[in-house]
C-alpha cells in the first residue's frame, strides 16, 4: 500500500517528522476524537452490551495481530494461531491459581511462554513453505490444544476439565478486574499498546526484513537477511501477541477450557485479516470490527423480525434461526469470505485507502 | 511538520545608502535572524535546514578561501550548476570578496560556456560536479585567464587530478585557516565594498544575436528588490522555492535581492526533475517563473481533468466557469452579484481549493510571470482558480523588473504599472523606455551596444508598446516580432501562439505571417499528452515524428487551431499548419535559454517548411540534422503533411 498523499505545504526537516504517523493537524484532531470516544464515549453510554461487544472486538484484534504479522508481513501462512492463544491463557491461569503470581506478572509469563511455544512450531518454517507450512501450523493447533492441553495441562491441580476463575481472582494491584467495564479498559490498554508495539516494530530493521522475506525470500537472503532468524523472530513475536490475547481473554471468562481455543478460531482469525486487508495493521482493526459487528447486527435484525407475529407466521423458520444462531454466523462468515475474495480481494483497509485517495486527488483520478 | 504562519511580521524596510552592498545587507540579516532557517535543501526526501548562521559560516570560509587563491576585487567568477545551497554560497562569497558573479545556464552547450567564460575574463569557474568539471576542463585550453576550477559534488571525480581543480571543501579549509589567523579579515572585506561596485555580470540570452554581458551593481540589485517589495511585501515566515536557473535574472531577484532583505526561507528541490513536486510540498507564498512553467502546470491539470471520471469532470467544468465569471469581473472591475459570490464560495470549496493544492499554490499570495507574455487563456485560468498571477515586465538591463500588476488592479492584456522610483515612457516610434535606480551600467566590453541601449539614463528596451488610459503598460513583445498582415494590420504572433498553447496537446507553436498572403503555423505536439491520447484511442506509433504525422493527431490539432481561429480577426486566422517532427529545443538554437522562439533562426532552418506552407502542395520532404545534448548529431528524413484549416 502506497504512501498517503499529503496536502500541499506539509514538509519535513527531519526523518523523525517524515516518519511520524500523524502528520497533519487534521489527523491529530481525528485521533483525539477517536481516543475520547474510546475512553469516555463508549463506557459513558452505560450500555454493557455495547461494552461486551467492544471487548470481543478488542480480543479479536489482539488475536489477529499475530496472524497479520505472520501472514501479512512475514509471509508465513498460519492456521494454528488459537494454540498460542490457549498457551497464553493457560499459562496465565496456572501462574495465578497454582503459584499465586500476580496477574500482571502472569501476563508477561504468558506472553513469553507462548512466544517460545510458537518458535517451537515455527522451526519447520525454516524448511517448508506454502501448503506444507499450513499443515505444520495445523499440527500445532491439534498437538497443543487437543492433546497437550486437553489431556495433560487441564488436569493440573486436579480440577477436572476446567480452570475456574471466580470473580476477584484477577486484579492489577488494587484494581480488580471483575466486570465488563474493567475488562474493557484493560482491553484498550493492551490493544493500543500492542498496536503501537507492532507498528513501530514494522518500521525498524526487523520489520523491513520480514517484509523482504514476504515479498521474495530468495532475494531477501541474497541481500543479507538471515531468513531463519527473522522467520523465527516473527513466530516469537506473533506468539507473544497471542499469549497476551489469551491472558487477556481469561478476564472475561469464568473458567478456562480447551473449547475456547478451537481450530475454528484459528480459521476465523485468518478470515479477519483477509476481510480487513492482508499486510495492514488497520486491516486487523477493520476486519475484527466487521467480523464481530456484522453477526451482532444480523442477530439484532433476526430478533427484530421475531417480534412481528405476521412475519413469523409467514416465515416460521425465523425464530429457529435465532435459536441456532451459531450456524447463521458460520454461514455468514463463509459467505463474507467468498464475497470478499471475489469483489474486494485487498480487503477493507485497501477500500478505505481508496476512499481517502478519492478525496485527496479530487477532482482528478491521479 | 512545518507550516508557514501568516501572523509573523513583515521585515522592516532597510534604508539603502549608496555605500550599501549585498554582502553588507547579508551580514545584517545574519545578525538579525541568527538561528532562523535561511534555506533548506531537499536531500533523500527531507528538507535539510541551513540557518542564517550556517549560511554566514560557509560564505565566510569560501570568501576567504577564494581570496587566498587569488581572487581580487573586480575579478569575475563564472558559476554553473543546479540550484543548490553551495551555488548560492559561492555567489555570495564572490560578492563578499569583491568579485563579480557570472552565472551560466547549466544546460549551456560547450561553445556558449567557452564564449561567456572567455568574454567575461573569469578567473574562477565554480561548478557543481563532474558534468561542470568536464565542461571546464574542455575549455580551459582556450580560456587562459581561468586559474581555478572549484567543484562541490564529489560524485565521479575521484580520479580527476588536474591541478587546476580544487574542491569547495578545500577552499573552505583554506578560508577557515585564514579566518583563524586574522579573525577580522572577513568583516574588513565586506566593509570595503561600495554600492556602486559591480555585483553581477549577466549574459542576456538574446533572441537575435550573440549574448551581451549586462553589468549590474549592488545598488541596482538592492533597489530593485526593495521597490518590488514595496508593491508586494514579503514576510520573514515566507517560503520561496528556488528552482529556476540562477543565470536567469528573475531568480537572482528573488533569491538574492529580496531574500536577504526580507529574510524569507529559500528552498532548493532535490533534483530539477522533481521541482514541481517539491514546489507542491513547500507551497510557497510567492514565486516568479517564466510563462512556460505556468503553461506546463495548466497542461498538467487539463490532462488529469481529461482522464477523470464523469462526475468529477462536470464539477470541474462548473467550478471553472464560475471562476472565469469571477475573474472577468475582477479584470473589468465590475461588481459581483450575491448569487455569483455564493457560487464562487462553493466552487472554491469544491474545486478551486483542490486545484490550487494540486499545483502547490495553496498559500500563494503573488505568482509572477515574466520573460515573455503568458497567454490570456492561461492568465484567466489561474485567476479563475484563485491564484493571484501577475505579469512582470522588465529586462536583465534593469535588474529584472520595472513594471508589475498590483493585486487589486489586474488587467488581462497589460503588464501593470511601474514599480516605485521607476519611470516608463513610450518613445515616438513606440519603443518602451524606462528609468530607475536599477538601470544597469552598460554591456561588458561592448560600448556600441551600450550607447544604443542606454541614452541619458533611459533604457531602450527594443520592445514595442503603449500606455493605456489607466496607466498600465501594454507591451507587444520584441519589436522585430510584430507581424504585418495582408491587410496592413499589425499583429503579435506571440498572442496567437500562446492561445494555441492552451490546448494541452500543443507544446509549442510558431506563427508566421509577416508580409505574407495569409497566416500559417508550425506546431510541436506535446509527446506525453498526445501520446497518451493516442494510446487511449488505440493508435499505434513508435516515435515523435510518426505520432506527429498520424492523421487523427493532425485532426486533433486542427480542431485546436480552429478553436483559436474563432477568437482571432479574419486576417489573423491560421490558414495552414504543419506538425513539426520534433520539439523546439534550445540546444538546436531554436529557442533561447529562457525558452523564447528565435524566429530569425527558425525561418532559415525551416525554409523548406515555410515554402510548403505558402505553396499549393500538401506535403513537404525533410532531410535535416538534429543535435543531441552531448553534441552528437543525427539525420532525420521524413515527410510532413501540410493541413489546410477551413
Amino acid at each position: 500500500m502506497s504512501v498517503m498523499r499529503l496536502p500541499s505545504g506539509v514538509y519535513h526537516e527531519t526523518y523523525v517528522q517524515d516518519h511520524a504517523w500523524w502528520q497533519t493537524r487534521f489527523v491529530w484532531v481525528r485521533m483525539l476524537i477517536l481516543f475520547l470516544l474510546l475512553f469516555v464515549g463508549i463506557p459513558g453510554l452505560g450500555n454493557l452490551y455495547i461494552v461486551s461487544v467492544a471487548n470481543i472486538v478488542g480480543y479479536t484484534i489482539l488475536s489477529a495481530l499475530g496472524v497479520q504479522l505472520l501472514i501479512g508481513f512475514a509471509g508465513q501462512v498460519t492456521l494454528g494461531h488459537a494454540a498460542f492463544i490457549a498457551v497464553g491463557a493457560y499459562t496465565s491461569a496456572i501462574a495465578m491459581l497454582q503459584f499465586n503470581i500476580p496477574y500482571p506478572v502472569s501476563l508477561i509469563l504468558a506472553a513469553l511462554f507462548a512466544g517460545v511455544w510458537s518458535v517451537l512450531f515455527g522451526l519447520p518454517s525454516a524448511r517448508v513453505k506454502g501448503f506444507y507450512l499450513i499443515m505444520t501450523t495445523m499440527a500445532a493447533q491439534f498437538i497443543t490444544v487437543d492433546f497437550v492441553i486437553a489431556q495433560y495441562v487441564s488436569r493440573i491441580g486436579g480440577r477436572g476439565h476446567y480452570f475456574s476463575l471466580p470473580p476477584g481472582t484477577i486484579s492489577v494491584g488494587p484494581w480488580v478486574i471483575d466486570s465488563e467495564l474493567s475488562t474493557y479498559y484493560l482491553m484498550l490498554i493492551l490493544v493500543i499498546g500492542s498496536i503501537l508495539f507492532m507498528g513501530n516494530l514494522l518500521r525498524t530493521r526487523i520489520g523491513r526484513a520480514w517484509i523482504a522475506i514476504r515479498d521474495n525470500d530468495i532475494a531477501a537472503e541474497v541481500l543479507g537477511v538471515n531468513i531463519v532468524r527473522y522467520k523465527l523472530l516473527a513466530y516469537f513475536v506473533a506468539g507473544v501477541l497471542a499469549g497476551l490475547a489469551g491472558a487477556f481473554w481469561i478476564t472475561s471468562l469464568y473458567f478456562v477450557s480447551p473449547e475456547h481455543f478451537q481450530w475454528s478460531w484459528s480459521l476465523w482469525l485468518v478470515g479477519v485479516i483477509l476481510i480487513g486487508g492482508v499486510g495492514s495493521i488497520y486491516g486487523v482493526i477493520y476486519g475484527a470490527m466487521f467480523m464481530t459487528l456484522v453477526p451482532e447486527a444480523l442477530k439484532a435484525l433476526l430478533f427484530l423480525l421475531t417480534q412481528s407475529p405476521e412475519l413469523v407466521a409467514l416465515f416460521p423458520f425465523i425464530p429457529q434461526l435465532l435459536d441456532k444462531f451459531l450456524f447463521v454466523k458460520e454461514a455468514t462468515f463463509g459467505l463474507a469470505i467468498v464475497l470478499f475474495l471475489l469483489y474486494e480481494p485487498k480487503g477493507l483497509a485497501y477500500r478505505w485507502w481508496q476512499i481517502k485517495n478519492y478525496i485527496h486527488l479530487w477532482p482528478f483520478s491521479y | 511538520m512545518s507550516r508557514g504562519g501568516n501572523g509573523s511580521q513583515r521585515a522592516q524596510e532597510i534604508e539603502i545608502t549608496p555605500d550599501l552592498t549585498i554582502p553588507k545587507v547579508f551580514v545584517q540579516s545574519v545578525h538579525k535572524y541568527g538561528d532562523k532557517v535561511a534555506m533548506r535543501e531537499k536531500e533523500f526526501g527531507i528538507w535539510r535546514p541551513i540557518t542564517w548562521n550556517d549560511y554566514l559560516d560557509r560564505v565566510k570560509a569560501i570568501a576567504l578561501g577564494l581570496e587566498a587563491l587569488g581572487l581580487a576585487p573586480g575579478d569575475k567568477v563564472a558559476l554553473i550548476g543546479d540550484n543548490r545551497p553551495e551555488g548560492l554560497w559561492a555567489e555570495m562569497a564572490t560578492l563578499c570578496a569583491g568579485g563579480v558573479a557570472v552565472w551560466l545556464y547549466q544546460e549551456a552547450l560547450i561553445d556558449e560556456v567557452q564564449y561567456i567564460v572567455d568574454h567575461s575574463d573569469a578567473k574562477f569557474i565554480i561548478g557543481e560536479g563532474q558534468e561542470e568539471v568536464d565542461k571546464a576542463l574542455a575549455i580551459i585550453g582556450k580560456c587562459p585567464k581561468v586559474q581555478h576550477v572549484v567543484w562541490d559534488d564529489p560524485k565521479g571525480l575521484r580520479h580527476y587530478d588536474d591541478r587546476i581543480l580544487i574542491s569547495v571543501d578545500q577552499v573552505m579549509e583554506r578560508g577557515r585557516a585564514m579566518d583563524h589567523q586574522d579573525p577580522h579579515r572577513f568583516d574588513e572585506m565586506v566593509k570595503r565594498g561600495n554600492g556602486d561596485d559591480l555585483a553581477l555580470l549577466f549574459y542576456t540570452s538574446g533572441t537575435t544575436s550573440a549574448p551581451k554581458g549586462a553589468l549590474l551593481t549592488h545598488w541596482n540589485m538592492l533597489k530593485m528588490g526593495q521597490n518590488l517589495m514595496r508593491v508586494d511585501p514579503a514576510f520573514e515566515s515566507d517560503d520561496f522555492v528556488s528552482f529556476l536557473p540562477f543565470a536567469w535574472i528573475g531568480e537572482q531577484m528573488m533569491s538574492i535581492s529580496c531574500g536577504i532583505q526580507a529574510g524569507f526561507t529559500l528552498n532548493f528541490p532535490e533534483e530539477p526533475e522533481t521541482s514541481l513536486e517539491d514546489l507542491r510540498e513547500i507551497a510557497p507564498q510567492m514565486m516568479f517563473s517564466s510563462a512556460r512553467l505556468y503553461e506546463q502546470m495548466v497542461r498538467g491539470l487539463q490532462v488529469r481533468y481529461a482522464d477523470s471520471t464523469f462526475l468529477k469532470r462536470k464539477l470541474y467544468e462548473w467550478g471553472l466557469n464560475v471562476g472565469y465569471a469571477l475573474a472577468d469581473a475582477k479584470f473589468n472591475k465590475k461588481p459581483v452579484g450575491l448569487a455569483l459570490k455564493m457560487q464562487g464560495s462553493l466552487a472554491n470549496a469544491l474545486v478551486h481549493r483542490a486545484l490550487r493544492d494540486h499545483i502547490g499554490m495553496a498559500r500563494m499570495r503573488s505568482a509572477y510571470t515574466g520573460g515573455s507574455m503568458i497567454g490570456p487563456d492561461h492568465f484567466r485560468f489561474f485567476h479563475a482558480i484563485g491564484v493571484n498571477i501577475k505579469q512582470i515586465y522588465g529586462q536583465t538591463e534593469i535588474a529584472g523588473i520595472s513594471v508589475v500588476h498590483r493585486s487589486d488592479d489586474i488587467k488581462l492584456d497589460t503588464v501593470g504599472k511601474p514599480i516605485p522610483e521607476t519611470e516608463v515612457k513610450i518613445a515616438d516610434d513606440g519603443e518602451i523606455l524606462s528609468r530607475s535606480p536599477a538601470v544597469f551600467k552598460g554591456y561588458y566590453k561592448n560600448p556600441e551596444a551600450t550607447a544604443k541601449t542606454l541614452k541619458d539614463g533611459w533604457l531602450h528596451s527594443g520592445d514595442n508598446g503603449f500606455i493605456d488610459p489607466d496607466g498600465h503598460l501594454v507591451f507587444f513583445d520584441r519589436t522585430q516580432d510584430i507581424m504585418i498582415l495582408s491587410d496592413a494590420r499589425k499583429f503579435s504572433p506571440v498572442f496567437a501562439e500562446s492561445r494555441l498553447k492552451f490546448s494541452p496537446y500543443i507544446k509549442d507553436a510558431w506563427v508566421i505571417g509577416h508580409q505574407k498572403p495569409y497566416v500559417a503555423a508550425v506546431i510541436c505536439i506535446d509527446y506525453g499528452v498526445t501520446g497518451r491520447w493516442a494510446e487511449s484511442k488505440g493508435i499505434a506509433y513508435t516515435s515523435y515524428p510518426e505520432l506527429s504525422q498520424e492523421p487523427r493527431v493532425l485532426e486533433l490539432v486542427q480542431r485546436s487551431v480552429e478553436q483559436v481561429n474563432g477568437n482571432l480577426p479574419e486576417t489573423a486566422r491560421i490558414k495552414r499548419f504543419v506538425n513539426l517532427f520534433k520539439e523546439f529545443d534550445a540546444d538546436d538554437a531554436e529557442l533561447t535559454r529562457t525558452k523564447k522562439l528565435r524566429r530569425g533562426f527558425l525561418e532559415q532552418r525551416y525554409k523548406e517548411i515555410l515554402d510548403a506552407l505558402y505553396s499549393a502542395g500538401d506535403a513537404v520532404h525533410i532531410d535535416t540534422a538534429i543535435t543531441y545534448e552531448d553534441g552528437r548529431t543525427s539525420r532525420i528524413k521524413t515527410d510532413l503533411k501540410v493541413v489546410a484549416v477551413a
